[in-house]
């Protein structure tokens, strides 16, 4: 006997089609959502490890808003400690103005009174808000830190704490994000509110006018010093941006690699698998369609 | 000696020969279409001849029982394949929906309420004293735990419908099993009697062909082509005439259908066909995938608990719990939620001033510590959907090299028993033919004979 083939066709030929036509939604899905890996069983090791690069982007993007938000807050301190410095500037010129001793009592009185002014203007800044935080208090934020009060040696009560508060900006990076008023204001070093009240006591009872300025600008010397932690900090926080937008651009050119799909691969195996398609199909037709021996019988 | 009768008597028996020969081929011709149906093959053998003194002649043709062209090791092979094929099926059905809850390349799956999660700590200890921060916290947190509530809840409804499908599946069983026990009852006695049992014996091999999508049997035959069907592990389904039903128990452990045969509990035995999909989904998959999720939750929960109580609220209070859990790690997934209402309860502080962000810092920490089964968070989710994508994709490549084996034993199959109208059309030409000439010689001896009996009016 010949060899016999398998007379029915047909689900050879449904099995073909099928297969085509999954090619074609394959490549059509791939272009249309413009990635490879589409459910996780397409690439079971890709689909997990963007679960991570996700992670890593969606942290990346907070690390990112904290150090915009950080900035603002730091800026905010900052430019009121610049304002304090170009106050007590000007406190000192004035102490050094009432140590001259050609000025009469009265004249001694206007200093005091402008000096007086300087004082306030300083302890309102010490008591700068950002967003309803007091940004030298602390961690006790939530309560004024500074108030005049003569029962104190300074004149002046503290009312924060003297405790810091860090910030992760990036992964593993933490900064310190607060100096303590205590630390700024009425430092043991360097008194500011201290040195102020003795400039105005000195120059109304003009008594060592010429020690008070010398005290007021040791303690503008600390002023300044503490200051550079806010002009460091913001510098820190400008680089860690530079460094997460840099991280965020890898991991996502990372994903990309991972699940990113070949535009032009998957354009040839779509036009691939439409052609392949239509040539199955017309081969059906034709195959259906072909007469047998029976057709030919009279 | 030959005589004209003789003669006469053997083209008869050809045309009736003849005329079964195209009955037979207008029957494959008729079927060529029916699924299951094996070809008849005509079966033409010479009459015993007469001896007549030296002389021996043949008494022509007759039709002998037709026989069914098929090679039964093949259909076993076909119904063990159509086993691994079917609980293959059954088991990536579910599977496929199992990963689209997970499914991280299109953003649903937990990786994105995990991060904002931890980003919302993040953001508290920037500002710890703002309210709407705060409730921000709470409402990430809230967010996380119905997400893994709904994958939970989603998963043990996939369960469910498992178990629906295995009650479904044992139902489907016995019908096929009853059916294939009463053929066999038809097939014995007509081979007993000596007769073709071919027809019923295709409709017997389709009913095993769909009993064994179902479940994973074992086949032998019997006296009288009777079939003997038993369950992977041995318990009899169908002995001759006799079918077995299988029943199905509530296990009060998992509230799911156990399955019996004559009272053995065959659950874990079911080597193949849906059933043993389903069950696979439902006992092993998705508790597996479960008590992962359980794992999670609870040391994620765990974790965010104890440094909350480590820390300070808003008053300055020592922290509470953030999550409510269960206490045990199983139904964790299934009951997490967030314990506080009020965002001042948040314990961003860690020395009791609202300003400080220290706790805040080290709950958004947290994420990067190996928190969950000495992994982090993140490590230990993307293991599970490493997990759920692995299998999926196993289940996938397996089911392709089962349709491949599949499609070339069904071609096998075909070129062995299917119909092939080529093959019948030329058939038919020769048994016309055939029977074209019998019916001529029939002729050729009525004139013969007619000769004979005229004979005297010819002669003079």
């Amino acid at each position: 006997m010949s060899i016999r083939v398998n007379p029915n066709v047909t689900p050879d030929l449904l099995q073909a089609i099928a297969l085509d036509r999954q090619a074609q939604t394959t490549a059509l899905q791939e272009i249309s959502t413009g990635q490879q890996v589409n459910q996780l069983s397409d690439n079971p090791a890709a689909a997990a490890d963007v679960v991570l690069s996700h992670i890593q982007s969606g942290q990346d993007d907070q690390f990112l808003q904290n150090a915009s938000d950080l900035t603002s807050q730091l800026q905010t301190a900052d430019s009121a400690l610049n304002s304090v410095v170009t106050a007590v500037t000007q406190a000192i010129s004035l102490g050094v103005e009432g140590a001259n001793g050609t000025l009469n009592d009265s004249n001694r009185q206007a200093i005091a009174q402008q000096v007086s002014g300087i004082l306030n203007q300083v302890l309102s800044l010490a008591n700068q808000t950002y967003q309803g935080s007091y940004l030298f208090a602390g961690t006790a934020t939530g309560t004024q830190p500074f108030a005049l009060d003569s029962t104190q040696p300074d004149g002046v009560k503290y009312d924060g704490n003297n405790d810091l508060n860090t910030i992760e900006v990036s992964q593993g990076n933490a900064i310190q994000i607060n100096v303590p008023g205590s630390q700024i204001f009425t430092n043991g070093s360097g008194d500011l509110f201290g040195a102020l009240n003795g400039l105005i006591t000195a120059l109304q009872t003009n008594t060592n006018i010429g020690t008070a300025v010398t005290n007021l600008q040791t303690a503008f010397s600390q002023l300044t010093t503490q200051r550079v932690f806010y002009g460091n900090a913001l510098q820190q926080l400008q680089s860690v941006q530079t460094f997460l937008n840099g991280d965020k651009l890898q991991v996502s050119t990372q994903e990309n690699s991972l699940i990113g799909v070949d535009l032009a691969a998957a354009s040839t195996n779509l036009a691939q698998s439409t052609t392949a398609t239509n040539a199955i199909l017309s081969a059906t037709n034709q195959i259906l369609t072909t007469m047998n021996l029976l057709d030919f019988l009279r | 000696m030959g005589t004209l009768s003789g003669a006469l008597a053997v083209a008869l028996g050809a045309l009736g020969a003849d005329d079964g020969a195209v009955a037979i081929t207008a029957n494959n011709i008729a079927n060529v279409q029916t699924p299951g149906y094996s070809r008849e093959q005509v079966n033409l053998a010479q009459n015993p001849p007469v001896q007549l003194g030296a002389l021996q002649f043949g008494t022509g043709v007759s039709l002998e029982q037709t026989t069914h062209v098929r090679d039964t090791l093949l259909d076993f092979r076909l119904d063990q394949e159509n086993q691994t094929a079917s609980q293959l099926s059954a088991f990536l059905g579910p599977m496929n929906q199992v990963q689209t809850l997970f499914n991280e390349a299109s953003g649903s799956g937990l990786q994105a309420p995990l991060t904002s999660f931890f980003n919302s700590f993040q953001q508290l200890s920037d500002n710890p004293s703002s309210s709407a921060l705060r409730e921000g916290v709470i409402t990430s947190g809230q967010n996380l735990a119905s997400s893994i509530r709904q994958d939970a809840s989603n998963l043990q409804s996939l369960q469910g419908s498992a178990d629906l499908g295995v009650q479904q599946s044992i139902t489907q069983i016995n019908t096929l099993t009853s059916e294939i026990a009463s053929l066999n009852v038809q097939i014995s006695g007509l081979v007993g009697a000596g007769q073709d049992a071919g027809t019923f014996i295709d409709q017997r091999t389709q009913l095993v062909q769909q009993l064994s999508g179902l479940i994973g049997i074992s086949q032998t035959p019997a006296q009288n082509d009777s079939l003997t069907l038993s369950a992977a592990n041995g318990q009899s389904l169908v002995v001759a005439g006799q079918s077995f039903a299988l029943t199905t128990q509530i296990n009060p452990q998992t509230g799911f259908h156990d399955v019996f045969a004559q009272d053995t509990d065959i659950t874990s035995a079911i080597t193949g066909g849906a059933l043993a999909g389903q069950i696979q989904v439902r006992d092993q998959e998705i508790p597996s995938i479960l008590s992962k999720l359980d794992t999670f939750s609870s040391g994620l929960a765990s974790a965010v608990n104890a440094q909350s109580r480590a820390g300070f609220d808003a008053n300055g209070n020592p922290g509470v719990n953030f999550f409510a859990i269960p206490a045990t790690t199983s139904g964790a997934a299934s009951s997490i939620s967030v314990a506080i209402s009020n965002p001042d309860l948040v314990a961003a502080s860690s020395d009791g001033s609202i300003g400080s962000n220290g706790n805040a810092q080290a709950l958004a920490n947290l994420q990067n510590q190996t928190i969950v089964a000495g992994q982090t968070p993140a490590n230990y989710y993307d293991g599970l959907v490493f997990q759920i994508g692995n299998d999926v994709s196993q289940a996938n490549a397996e089911q392709t090299s089962v349709g491949l084996v599949q499609q070339q034993l069904q071609n096998q199959q075909g070129s062995i028993s299917g119909v092939s109208l080529d093959e019948e059309a030329v058939n038919l030409i020769r048994y016309q033919s055939a029977y074209q000439a019998s019916a001529n010689v029939v002729s050729v001896i009525n004139s013969l004979l007619s000769t004979v009996i005229n004979m005297d009016t010819v002669l003079p």
